[in-house]
């Protein structure tokens, strides 16, 4: 029978990627409030920020990474692939009506 | 929310938990299947009403009265939406899909039976919720199956854009829930449930494109669900998601700042995997047919599986192409045009290997193998439009016209109908248990077969002479006139394919009670559902769990005993 | 005879030899919470997308002071820690431990629905300053204000805003609910009622859950339906796989919260 406690991994280490996760959450919040970046980069640093907190969730609270390569593999390139070409073609759009003028 | 997975283990006693409440597969795809059936005839009769507008506009007809021209945009809006949801989606996959997706890959059950109960009755009850959207004030809505923003987002845009068009998004909105309730336990039935010895690359050609038309429903009706909620929104809290700054009948709406090409973008996002997840399954069923009644293995196995699969993979990045007349960023459609005809590619192969297959067989010209053939035929005369219309350049003369109604209806709706057609006469005996007639199966498909090319064929040439998409009233326009010959044609050749189906209902209903009994393997196929006895029994293989040795296609083996080796044959019997 | 088979084909894949070793090496509950979690993320992606496609052209309004700023972070932790206690939650199941199943579920819930009441007390609170569409029930301080002339000038902002944060609130109580029926079964179905009922009569008609707790009712009759079907104890893996959905819920906060909140934030 397929068991998830099998794994080598103790309690702790979720305490501590909750602790990641709360202090990755203030790092946000205080860029939030600082503004030390222009307006885009700051949607970029929130955005890896936010990357890197989903992985952890994924990876540790959902205990993607202990489960098999293919799985991982497969569910992750299908959502994220999705995801980039939606990017690549939505957003020319988005900015061309910006340049166009249409509101 | 996923309902936790185990079987029932018993066969259900009582009317009600036994063929309503079904948690059988077997149950549950026929439920489907006549499902489809039901909004089938609803389609093919809106169809007929417009086509009996076109010629005839101001006919008044028994039991509908005059067809106002309004009334022409909701025929053609409810007849696009249920053929597409109702039927190419649900008889393929949800009806033949959940009925023979277990028995083919040897398990006794769908991975979650009270999912795919509740899959079912939630399409049923989408079903019901389009029905209605006929009888509410102001009538069916007039935005095309499309749904296209700001005309499906305004309530005031016309007299079916009230309640009408709430209840149809709401009834996509329910069957998206459902269809991705459905694709899940596809995918976990074939990831989990294969019998031993049922490797992926031993699976049906069947089974592939269930499994490949699940991946492309998961992935794509989630995002034409979130899409639907915003629309809902637009239409009843106010927001401007979709609708820019507007002005209907003199008075400007209460909205502004919308972009109606966002909700094209959502739309087609789904939109053109869905044309895929109608034609997938068909493409798998011929595959199986072809090599049945060919008596030869499939050409190219291998070859097929991955055309399929890159077919899904390119589904989802060419949506663009049903939007060149958007305004859409011209850098973004040249992509689109490339990789829409990077899909001609796998299309070519599939129909090389087809060919090949039936290249120096042994052909039988039972019903299953004539639409088998006729699915090849419309496969490719419906497809080779495709490269024109992805032209950019091409596709803006082409576009809102009737060429495009051809080119679609060919491909996507014909060949699937012929997809779930061949698929019907192939497994009625073992769904069944009783044969159907070959004499008129064999006549219903030479009337279909050439029906449909006479109503479709034609709007080739009408799209070229640039006669137009969605207008009720050609009559009226002094230099269309000129064409109304060929829609006259067209509408005749409708009333003789429609009542061809009459054919084929008698046929279905007669020998579901009256046909010849069925042998267990009639067609003398290899695949699993063979092995079994006709109907399957509950469990589907009476307590054991098949143990499988051989490929799906082993026909016309050297050596054999007989010209075909079952898949449950014990290994010694050929080399492999 | 039959029935070994069918309890191990789709339960279990423990027997060796009647099946082939399934591709994704879990057991089918699990990767059919995976796909649909797969599914639900591009149904929150297409919304983000939404968001980030009305954004990109529109003068942006960045209205959230420090209050409603620690308010979000407040429900931020609340569900980082309610994922914490989803993993000891299925740690306790693993074990056998019922009791501690059952209190860490509880404490999952505890989280969970603190989120929802101060994401609803939020709303509440601008909904009343004026942040608002035209469907919601406006109360009368709505009227002006800089947060209604936000609303006026920027309607996309309200509406992006309401409409995430909607659908990640009714995922939220959907999960709720889903631990509360693994957790106490058909035991929780009257809370969920007297909660709905309640609901309904206790929050006054200008205010928009008034409406909204019907989505309770929605997930009573769903649960009910599924209790009746499927009448069971659920197990470590029936634990393992609500964790699974609840962890979801909480990662599509962690991109809703800084694209929503922290990207318009007013420093005064």
């Amino acid at each position: 029978m397929h068991d998830v406690a099998k794994h080598d991994d103790s309690k702790a280490q979720y305490f501590w990627v909750w602790g990641a996760l709360l202090v990755l959450t203030a790092v946000e919040v205080v860029l939030g409030y600082k503004q030390i970046f222009e307006p885009v980069r700051m949607l970029e640093a929130l955005l890896v920020l936010s990357v890197i907190k989903s992985a952890l969730i994924i990876g540790y609270f959902m205990h993607l990474k202990f489960e098999t390569a293919i799985m991982r593999w497969l569910l992750v390139t299908a959502v994220v692939g999705c995801f980039i070409i939606m990017y690549f073609f939505f957003f020319p759009d988005a900015g061309r009506i910006l340049n166009l003028g249409v509101h | 929310m996923a309902t936790p997975a185990s079987v029932h283990a018993h066969a259900p006693q009582g009317f009600i938990r036994k063929y309503i409440f079904s948690l059988d597969h077997k149950v549950i795809g026929i439920q489907y299947f006549f499902l489809a059936l039901t909004a089938v005839f609803v389609g093919m009769f809106l169809s007929l009403l417009m086509r009996i507008h076109l010629i005839w506009p101001t006919a008044s007809l028994p039991l509908v009265g005059t067809i106002q021209p309004e009334t022409y945009l909701s025929l053609l809006t409810m007849h696009g939406t249920i053929m597409v949801f109702f039927v190419l989606t649900t008889a393929p996959q949800g009806g033949f899909g959940n009925y023979f997706l277990p028995i083919q890959i040897g398990a006794p059950d769908m991975a979650f039976p009270v999912l795919n109960m509740l899959s079912f009755w939630t399409t049923f009850v989408g079903f019901v919720v389009i029905i209605c959207a006929f009888f509410v004030t102001g009538g069916a809505p007039l935005h095309g199956w499309t749904g296209y923003a700001p005309l499906s987002a305004l309530p005031s845009a016309g007299p079916g854009e009230q309640l009408g068009a709430d209840l149809w998004i709401t009834s996509i909105a329910i069957f998206c829930i459902a269809s991705l309730l459905g694709a899940l336990n596809f995918l976990t039935t074939t990831l989990d449930m294969r019998a031993k010895g049922m490797t992926m690359m031993r699976m049906p050609l069947t089974c592939w494109s269930w499994f490949i038309t699940a991946i492309l429903g998961l992935l794509a009706f989630g995002v034409l669900l979130s899409a639907g909620i915003l629309l809902l929104m637009d239409r009843n809290l106010g927001t401007s998601f979709y609708v820019p700054l507007v002005v209907v009948n003199g008075q400007v709406m209460g909205h502004k700042g919308g972009s109606p090409l966002l909700w094209q973008h959502l739309f087609w996002f789904f939109g053109h995997p869905e044309v895929y997840i109608a034609i997938l399954p068909g493409m798998g069923v011929t595959s199986q047919i072809l090599s049945t009644f060919s008596r030869k293995p499939i050409f190219g196995y291998r070859a097929m599986v991955y055309a399929m699969l890159s077919i899904g993979f390119f589904g989802f990045m060419v949506w663009g192409h049903h939007m060149f007349m958007s305004g859409m960023s011209p850098y973004s459609a040249f992509a689109f045009s490339i990789l829409t005809m990077c899909i001609g590619v796998p299309s070519a192969i599939k129909t090389f290997n087809w060919l090949g297959t039936m290249y120096k067989g042994r052909i039988r010209f039972s019903t299953p193998m004539l639409y088998a053939i006729g699915f090849v035929s419309l496969f490719v005369s419906g497809g080779l439009s495709g490269p024109f219309l992805a032209q950019p350049v091409l596709d803006i003369q082409l576009h809102d016209t009737y060429f495009v109604v051809g080119h679609f209806h060919l491909i996507m709706g014909v060949a699937a109908i012929f997809g779930i057609f061949a698929a019907t006469y192939y497994w009625f005996p073992k769904m069944f248990g009783r044969m159907m007639n070959e004499t008129w199966g064999k006549l219903h498909f030479f009337l279909t077969l050439a029906g449909t090319y006479a109503i479709f064929m034609p709007m080739h040439y009408l799209g070229m002479a640039g006669q137009t998409r969605r207008y009720s009233q050609f009559t009226e326009v002094a230099y269309q006139t000129k064409l109304l010959p060929l829609q006259t044609f067209m509408t005749y050749a409708a009333f003789i394919t429609i009542a061809a189906q009459l054919i084929f209902v008698i046929n279905l209903f007669w020998s579901m009670f009256k046909g010849p009994k069925a042998s267990d393997n009639p067609w003398e196929s290899t695949t699993l559902e063979w092995t079994t006895s006709t109907p399957p029994p509950h469990d589907n293989f009476g307590g054991v769990t098949p143990v499988v040795h051989h490929g799906p296609y082993e026909y016309g083996v050297p050596g054999a005993a007989k010209d075909y080796v079952m898949q449950t044959d014990p290994a010694t019997s050929t080399a492999h | 005879m039959s029935n070994a088979t069918l309890e191990h084909g789709a339960v279990e894949h423990g027997m060796p030899g009647a099946y082939e070793a399934p591709l994704f090496g879990a057991y089918s509950k699990k990767v059919g919470m995976w796909l649909f979690l797969a599914s639900d993320s591009l149904t929150f992606g297409a919304l983000l997308f939404a968001f980030s496609y009305n954004r990109i052209y529109t003068a942006w309004p960045t209205p959230f002071h420090a209050a409603s700023i620690a308010n979000a972070t407040i429900m931020t932790a609340c569900l980082l820690s309610s994922s914490l206690t989803m993993v000891m939650a299925v740690f306790a199941a693993q074990r056998g431990d019922r009791a501690w199943t059952r209190n860490w579920l509880l404490a999952t819930m505890v989280f969970g629905t603190a989120f929802i009441v101060l994401h609803g007390m939020e709303w509440t609170k601008l909904i009343g300053e004026g942040l608002t569409i035209p469907g919601f029930p406006k109360p009368a301080s709505a009227a002006a204000g800089e947060l209604a002339d936000v609303s006026k000038n920027v309607p996309q902002f309200p509406a992006t805003f309401f409409g995430l944060t909607a659908m990640h609130m009714l995922h939220v109580t959907i999960g709720v609910i889903y631990l509360g029926v693994v957790a106490f079964r058909k035991w929780f179905l009257p809370v969920l009622g007297v909660l709905w009922i309640a609901g309904y009569f206790l929050i006054p008609s200008d205010n928009v859950f008034h409406y909204g707790v019907h989505a309770l009712g929605l997930g009573l009759l769903v649960a009910a339906i599924i209790l009746f079907l499927k009448p069971k104890d659920y197990d470590a893996h029936d634990v393992e796989v609500a964790g699974l959905y609840w962890h979801f819920v909480d990662l599509v906060w962690m991109f809703i919260f800084p694209l929503v909140y922290l990207m318009s934030t007013r420093i005064s």
